[in-house]
């Protein structure tokens, strides 16, 4: 790069595809901001939401300018209507995750103004994930999206639980990330840049691939991402984590980081030789046998919720190797990816959101026994719940189905035929756990004897996150055709 | 010569990743590291990255070191003792021997990747460009290609920030450290 080069680096088409992480950036600085102002605690939701709403609007506006997929930076970012929904899918998930934790946190809970600036940072580095076409950029993305996350997996400090799970993300991300800058660095070593590009061409994809530095590189890179989706077998962490953390920061980590992490997984598929297709399939249907069968042990929703999670991160990656197939489309892959993580971060966050309003009515705990009768005490958050666990387990007329059928015919369409039919079974034994909750909910009462909480009126702020996921949830079911043109 | 004096330094550093794990006092590991950081800067120099050995020092060694000393000291870690002593405690359990069987079974595997490396893949660098050990190329490197996450890696700084005082800051005054599983 030359001097003069400088000059046009940030362009008309860098700055659309920056408007979405400055108008997050500057949200940030503005919540961080509210601390000192007087009535700053007024002001800071506005500012979070506004903040949240400009950037949606630039996705949105990328999404209806219809500008092709282009590089930007010296082809370091991507900019393009597939990174505008990706947007749109994280600060969805944002936005439920902010919303839920509005009234789980006790009312003079100290540092709340730091929690919204935490939250409010994941986004713009799930964005540059999304995003990015350089490692550099990624791996900046990627501690952007962890290290708040790890301060926000530990923020109950007032609980054991909570203070531990922050404590284990923290060591091993750190650990994990350190795979990646060694994978990076080995890759540096033998192609000399850092960017995917040199990936593009095939001949030189074919000489990289051939030197077995460059495969342990890769191979490193790739478990340092398998890590954050939770795949097989660096997916043990995933239980204590989850139900240690406060409920809308796991509702976030569920949802969030697992899109950004195969968001970018998808972008960097030509990384992964062809012949792993299989193995790769494999991973994936193990994976999600661990993911089931950890959940059907469960008594503990959260807990299980979060075993569930492991299972929906193996279903898409069985997604990713049905697109390990050479053709530049990826056989759709894309799309179905992206269908699923929106339905999923709808389903996901609305059963997390719930789980944690009735987390503080049931005094901190989320077991199934506390949600027996919960249908004759609760009948509307019962009926939602209900929908998320449906949604969750791929039942059709929701958008939990048509993901799963989309990302499963990703991979029969690159023919990887038995391990689409493993996984379709093993979305059956799902079922087995996601019906159990709503058999507590419906047909048992609780225990004699049992305390039976007392009702509050239901937040604002939850109800409306709620109902809105709901209606994602529906509407990814029933008409599909008007999401997949979106996209 | 620039051959012996890497092995040398190599030496010194690995010495002194070793002395940061088995030193007996904290402090003991604090000028084990400062070993290292030095050892490294100089390898920089040897490749040719002046700045970056300059950066190393600077940074490493005078900021984030002094930083490690001055929290040890205000934690007051007890009987430190003034000398330099090992302790090769850590190493006899039979979870540290497997690990480090692994470890170094993994390290054998990136020797052996290394030394079957080639590097005809990559590209010959444009002469005209400033190259990029010199600082000029550095600059425009950071503030050219790299300026995107450059400047994110400011907001990853800011944020860090929040995270760590949110954590670390105590709530309220009498303030006790989580013992129980649930306070009233």
């Amino acid at each position: 790069m030359n001097p003069q080069d400088l000059l046009t680096l940030f362009d008309a088409a860098a700055m659309t595809a920056l408007a979405p992480l400055i108008a997050l950036a500057l949200g940030t600085l503005a919540v961080l901001a509210c601390g000192i102002i007087p009535g700053g605690s007024v002001v800071r939701p506005i500012a979070f939401l506004a903040s949240l709403a400009a950037a949606a609007a630039y996705c949105v506006k990328t999404l209806v300018d219809g500008a092709p997929a282009t590089l930007v930076l010296d082809g370091t970012f991507q900019s393009g209507p597939t990174t505008a929904v990706w947007g749109l899918v994280f600060i969805a998930s944002t936005l439920f995750a902010w919303l839920y934790s509005a009234h789980y946190y006790e009312e003079d809970a100290p540092f709340k103004g730091e929690h919204d600036v935490l939250m409010l940072a994941t986004p713009i580095g799930m964005m540059l994930m999304a995003g990015a076409h350089d490692l550099l950029v990624f791996f900046i993305g990627l501690e952007l999206l962890s290290i708040p996350l790890y301060s926000l997996a530990a923020f109950r400090r007032d609980r054991i639980r909570s203070i531990e799970a922050g404590l284990k993300y923290f060591l091993l991300g750190a650990f994990a990330a350190a795979c990646f800058l060694y994978g990076a660095a080995l890759l540096y070593a033998t192609t000399g840049s850092l960017s995917l590009d040199v990936f593009a061409d095939p001949t030189r994809r074919a000489v990289i691939l051939d030197q077995p530095l460059a495969l342990v590189g890769v191979a490193l890179i790739a478990s340092s991402v398998f890590f954050k989706v939770s795949v097989f077998p660096f997916h043990l962490w995933v239980p204590d984590v989850y139900e240690g953390s406060p409920t809308p920061v796991t509702a976030l980590m569920e949802t969030g980081t697992k899109a950004a992490a195969f968001a970018f997984l998808l972008n960097a598929l030509a990384m992964l030789p062809n012949s792993t297709a299989g193995s790769i399939a494999l991973i994936a249907v193990i994976t999600m046998a661990a993911g089931n069968f950890g959940a059907l042990a469960q008594t503990d929703v959260k807990r299980m919720l979060a075993y569930s999670g492991i299972a929906h991160a193996g279903t898409l990656l069985l997604g990713v190797a049905g697109s390990l197939n050479g053709d530049p489309a990826r056989g759709g892959a894309i799309e179905a990816a992206l269908y699923y993580m929106a339905a999923y971060v709808a389903t996901a966050g609305g059963a997390f959101g719930l789980l944690a309003l009735l987390e503080r009515e049931n005094k901190g705990t989320t077991t199934l026994e506390s949600l027996k009768g919960l249908a004759q005490r609760r009948p509307v958050v019962a009926a939602a719940l209900t929908l998320f666990m449906l949604s969750l387990g791929g039942i059709p007329a929701t958008g939990g189905f048509l993901g799963k059928y989309l990302v499963f015919s990703v991979a029969v369409r690159a023919e990887l035929i038995p391990y689409a039919i493993l996984g379709v079974l093993l979305s059956v034994v799902a079922l087995g756990y996601y019906l159990r909750v709503i058999i507590a909910m419906y047909m048992q009462s609780p225990a004699e004897g049992s305390v039976v909480p007392e009702s509050r009126p239901t937040p604002f702020a939850t109800t409306l996150a709620s109902v809105v996921c709901a209606a994602l949830v529906i509407g990814l079911g029933i008409l599909p055709r008007w999401f997949l043109e979106v996209m | 010569m620039t051959n012996i004096l890497f092995y040398v330094l190599a030496i010194v550093a690995l010495l002194g990743a070793a002395g940061v794990v088995l030193a007996k006092s904290p402090m003991g590991s604090v000028v084990s590291l400062l070993g290292t950081f030095f050892a490294l800067a100089v390898i920089y120099l040897l490749a040719g990255f002046q700045f970056l050995a300059g950066a190393q020092i600077l940074v490493y060694a005078g900021a984030i070191l002094v930083l490690f000393l001055f929290v040890i000291m205000l934690l007051n870690l007890g009987a430190m003792g003034s000398k330099f002593e090992l302790s090769f405690a850590p190493l006899q359990s039979t979870r540290a021997r497997i690990a480090g069987c692994i470890a170094l079974a993994l390290a054998l595997v990136g020797l052996v990747a290394a030394q079957r490396a080639s590097f005809a893949a990559v590209p010959e660098r444009d002469a005209s460009a400033p190259a990029i050990d010199s600082m000029e190329g550095l600059a425009l490197e950071l503030f050219g290609r790299y300026s995107l996450p450059f400047q994110a890696t400011s907001l990853l700084l800011l944020v860090t920030m929040v995270g760590v005082i949110a954590l670390a800051k105590r709530q309220r005054s009498g303030d006790e450290p989580a013992k129980g599983e649930e306070r009233p």
